[in-house]
């Protein structure tokens, strides 16, 4: 049997990181029954005992009527967590003390502690923690959430606490039904409170040196773009170890597995499950892990220190336009580079529904991947001006993309009446604790490593299926039945079955596409193996142009670019959506937008190119 | 006047916030209520407004900001 205890507080109290520090990797998520809310439940054991802790969503009160208000306050009421730790930031205390004023009103058993004590005592701040815990009636613990001493003290009091539960001997703050002297008479509350436990001086406020430069309205976004596409190459650096061992996998492991079970008699068809497919697998796992590894570790850098808000501040005129709260300009910004970064970076996003909007629009954006494909594709069948110019038409597709997807999903994800423009804080500027951020990444990759191992090989083995031949002859494959069946079909949608091939592996990695191209117009290699892209670097792309403009016209050429461009972005993109988000609902949903608007696209962008083609 | 039309650097005192209920809820809890003190730290066009309030730098974007009616002190 487990003790419940939950963690209440506001944004930037610094909750998200006492509750990673309490729990470790003892960490579970999922979703508030009949929400869209993420559910955070972890436990540690202290003194021989277990206790499970509630990490409850957070707004910055409780009187509002959100989903996370509800949750948090039914939570709090049902009496499932013996005690409350209520957080509040030393160095904003009366504002922050506002959560402690919504609470009492619950009436519920609980303790308070004084985050980030530290930053508070550098203001020249004093708390007479005493004289507040006399005043309150519960413990008050001042706190440092990155000092690892402190979580031992905090342990401590907890089991003490759950001894014997205090609740707060102060009564609560009158109730009122206008919300203005509702608000009013909370505040005039903590005034009560902290009056003689604490002062606060009056003073001017100076805005450091880097903080006007980073609001500057033009500057200030360069920088933020300069600096999240740093955070890019970085979080590539940091994961490109990890990606160069998976990547070994497959070759390391193909041949002796081979060799042992076709030694054993094993059926060729299946030896090649066990040592293509699977090896595979484990490579897109490993890789998917090491992108939410880096993008973890340089998001949680730029989050904690402060600089995440300036995005936010920057960009939220422009992404509000789409729905999205303007912390989305980081994971968007990512999506560039890869799709499964910018879909793990929406976890910056304050709720669900936000997150699962950001990712929604960042599969619009063409990763690295496709810009590695489009140029080569293109310059087989156009000039160099041509291809800047297709290239530039894929740029403007990708903001109608987002405002296409916008306009449908945020109907559901970000229904106009409760948009709400941005009020938010910007915490001073912090230093960064590199220890910490480096184990809450791991956490994080870790968990997206077991969990997506399943959902990558079931889909594998479903591709797997389609793509076998058994002597390597594209032609003596399902998906080349399938193909060349429904051809009439994907022709009018502007692509033959060659390409529609490649188009549909595309869905699968991106990566795959030009080694499917080799494999249906040269017959080069066997589907199965580009797909799983054994056998990429074989690809001729010289050869291969002359056989391509020899067997589709340009007109097809550039429905297929188009269409390869805006498909399901990848396997691991997708399944990353799906882990992010939790919902198989609304991955499937996004993933058939998708496939529908590269088929329509492609549709639309070949009949006009044939009329002049 | 409305805060939108305070100056960087100007110090006052919120008189008025007006909205409903759901505005109301989310621009109190973040400490914007009547008569409480501040400063405005940044006003740019067409950009969020920037305040600081209750020992806390706040950014608020402008059609908010035109909700609450403000006096220099």
């Amino acid at each position: 049997m487990s003790t419940a205890i939950a963690l209440l507080g506001q944004p930037n109290s610094g909750k998200s990181t006492i509750y990673n520090n309490l729990t470790g990797a003892r960490q579970h998520v999922g979703n508030w029954a009949g929400k869209t809310v993420e559910k955070n439940e972890g436990s540690y054991t202290y003194g021989g005992k277990k206790f499970s802790v509630t990490d409850l969503p957070g707004s910055y009160g409780l009187s509002g009527n959100s989903d996370e208000e509800v949750i948090t306050t039914d939570y709090i009421k049902s009496g499932k967590s013996e005690l409350t730790v209520v957080l509040v930031d030393a160095s904003q205390l009366e504002r922050s003390m506002f959560m402690l004023a919504e609470f009492a009103r619950l009436d519920k058993p609980a303790m308070l502690v004084l985050n980030m004590i530290d930053v508070a005592k550098g203001l020249g701040k004093e708390i007479d923690t005493e004289a507040l815990e006399k005043k309150l009636g519960i413990p008050v613990l001042p706190f440092n959430a990155t000092d690892t001493k402190d979580y031992d003290r905090l342990k401590k009091l907890i089991a003490e606490e759950l001894k014997a539960p205090h609740k707060l001997k102060v009564p609560a703050p009158e109730t009122k039904s206008d919300v203005k002297a509702d608000s009013k008479a909370k505040f005039e509350w903590v005034r009560n409170i902290i009056e003689g436990v604490t002062k606060t001086k009056d003073t001017v406020y100076k805005m450091s040196k880097f903080d006007r430069l980073m609001t500057r309205p033009i500057l200030g976004k360069v920088i933020c773009i300069g600096v999240v596409l740093l955070a890019f190459l970085v979080a590539m650096i940091i994961m490109i170890p990890f990606m160069n061992i998976g990547k070994m996998i497959p070759g390391a492991l193909h041949d002796p597995v081979d060799k042992l079970l076709t030694g054993w008699n094993v059926h060729p068809w299946i030896v090649s499950v066990f040592s293509t497919m699977l090896p595979n697998v484990l490579f897109f796992v490993i890789s998917m892990a090491s992108f939410v590894f880096g993008v973890n570790v340089v998001f949680g850098f730029l989050e904690e220190t402060g600089f995440l808000a300036r995005a936010a501040y920057q960009f939220d005129g422009l992404l509000s336009k789409l729905g999205l709260q303007g912390k989305a300009i980081c994971p968007m910004l990512m999506g560039f580079g890869c799709t499964i970064g910018g879909a793990c970076g929406t976890r910056v996003m304050d709720n669900w529904s936000q997150r699962m909007l950001a990712m929604s629009i960042v599969w619009a954006i063409p990763c690295a991947s496709i810009w590695s494909i489009i140029p080569v594709v293109s310059g087989m069948f156009f000039s160099w001006w041509q291809t800047m110019l297709v290239c530039v038409g894929i740029l403007l597709y990708v903001v109608i993309t987002m405002i296409v997807v916008s306009k449908i999903f945020s109907k559901k994800l970000a229904p106009k009446e409760t948009r709400s423009g941005m009020i938010m804080e910007l915490p001073p500027y912090h230093k960064a604790h590199w220890k910490h951020i480096f184990k809450e990444a791991f956490f994080k990759a870790w968990d997206i490593f077991k969990r997506a191992l399943g959902t990558v090989t079931l889909v594998s083995v479903i591709f797997y299926v389609l793509s076998f031949s058994s002597d390597g002859d594209v032609s003596h494959s399902l998906l080349y039945r399938v193909g060349t069946f429904i051809e009439p079909v994907t022709k009018f949608f502007g692509m033959g079955w060659q390409t529609f091939m490649a188009f549909f592996s595309g869905a699968f990695a991106k990566e795959a596409v030009l080694g499917t191209l080799n494999a249906v117009f040269m017959n080069g290699n066997s589907l199965m193996e580009a797909t799983f892209y054994a056998k990429t670097a074989a690809t001729d792309t010289a050869l291969l142009g002359g056989a391509m403009t020899a067997a589709i016209s340009p007109a097809e050429a550039l429905a297929f670019m188009f269409a390869t461009t805006f498909n399901i972005p990848c396997l691991m993109a997708l399944s990353t959506t799906y882990k992010e988000s939790h919902s198989l609902k609304w991955t499937v949903r996004v993933a058939v937008f998708y496939f529908c608007n590269a088929m329509v696209l492609s549709c639309i962008v070949y009949h006009i190119a044939e009329l002049f083609m | 006047m409305k805060l939108t039309e305070s100056k960087a650097e100007m110090r006052g005192k919120i008189l008025s916030v007006s909205g409903d209920d759901h505005f109301m809820n989310r621009i109190t809890s973040i400490g914007i209520t009547e008569g409480t003190a501040f400063q405005t730290v940044r006003n740019d066009r067409r950009m969020p407004l920037l305040i600081y309030l209750r020992e806390t730098l706040i950014s608020l974007n402008r059609a908010d900001a035109e909700r609450i009616e403000v006096e220099a002190v």
